[in-house]
């Protein structure tokens, strides 16, 4: 058990990108991506900005980035989450504050969604003075076969662009594409328009 | 032989050994490393590379124990420690460093004298 368990404590920031085949216990800070074979637990207190690729997620804390969870997604009463999720099976439990789309079907389609943010969000990180090409131009067959899933991430991507050529010289952590502020209380990360769409819906 | 119990996850961060880590660390407590780290590792307090462990990474830490291998420069502002079978190559600066038999070292030593 201690042998195949990894945890980042309270006191600990990890920015860049973590894989493994093992479950991964966060009680501290990641920013980036996590890919982990097994269970993700970020529990109360910790902070993951990343997105997120594993087999079973429990989300205690707080998550902001694309979540795909290949078995389970658990979103405990204190859990605080933004991003669009995808997993066959999803738990909320009452006082969760989730704000995203979740997706129980097409877990591939989701996968490529969240590995072009992935590339999206590395693009943004070199800030270099060339923009590279868009990520969807790069992975044409797969957001082609991401289909409905993909449809969702394009209309807001444009718009999170456009917010990194504006923004293109202070050096803040990319944030996911779909949802540009991150920082601050739940509340304040949610803008006005966001807050329509979902009334919307 | 105590040193067994004290891998064993606390309150502290351990990176297992099948994880890969590209990016940076920070942080203000102990830090036990038995996977693979790549960039930059800065830490208020001790970080010990466990043998399998591959570090290529510059650290910045109180104190430093190798048993497993580490490519990048070390600076323990109070205790290097390269354990038998450990491999390290880079620059280490520390008021105390500590090689032990059958360590590989291979880079410049300043103990600030």
């Amino acid at each position: 058990m201690a042998d195949k368990e990894t945890v980042i404590g309270p006191e600990t920031r990890i920015s860049g990108e973590v894989r493994g085949e093992e479950d991964l216990i966060v009680r501290g800070r990641i920013d980036g991506k996590v890919q982990v074979t097994q269970t993700l637990t970020v529990e109360k207190g910790a902070i993951v900005q990343a997105d997120v690729d594993v087999r079973h997620l429990v989300v205690s804390g707080t998550v902001v980035g694309a979540i795909v969870a290949s078995e389970s997604a658990k979103l405990t009463s204190t859990a605080r989450v933004v991003g669009d999720l995808a997993s066959p099976r999803v738990m909320m439990e009452a006082g969760a504050a989730y704000r995203g789309r979740v997706d129980m079907g097409d877990i591939a389609a989701a996968r490529a969604a969240v590995s072009s943010h992935a590339v999206q969000r590395l693009a943004a990180n070199e800030k270099a003075a060339v923009r590279p090409a868009p990520p969807r131009m790069a992975t044409p067959a797969k957001a082609v076969v991401a289909g409905k899933a993909a449809a969702p991430v394009a209309p807001a991507a444009p718009a999170a662009r456009s917010a990194v050529a504006a923004a293109a010289s202070p050096p803040s952590p990319a944030s996911p594409p779909a949802f540009p502020r991150v920082a601050g209380a739940m509340g304040a990360m949610t803008p006005a328009w966001a807050k329509k769409k979902i009334r919307r819906r | 032989m105590a040193k067994e119990k004290d891998t064993k996850p606390m309150a502290n961060t351990v990176i297992g050994s099948s994880i890969v880590i590209d990016g940076e660390i920070t942080g203000e407590e102990p830090l036990t490393i038995l996977g693979t780290v790549k960039g930059k590792i800065s830490v208020a307090q001790s970080v010990t590379v466990e043998a399998g462990a591959t570090v290529e990474a510059d650290i910045e830490a109180q104190t430093v124990t190798v048993s497993g291998r580490l490519t990048g420069n070390v600076v323990a502002r109070e205790r290097l420690d390269l354990k038998p079978e450990s491999k390290m190559v880079g620059d280490a600066k520390s008021p105390r460093i500590v090689i032990a038999d059958g360590a590989g070292f291979k880079g410049n030593v300043d103990m600030d004298v």
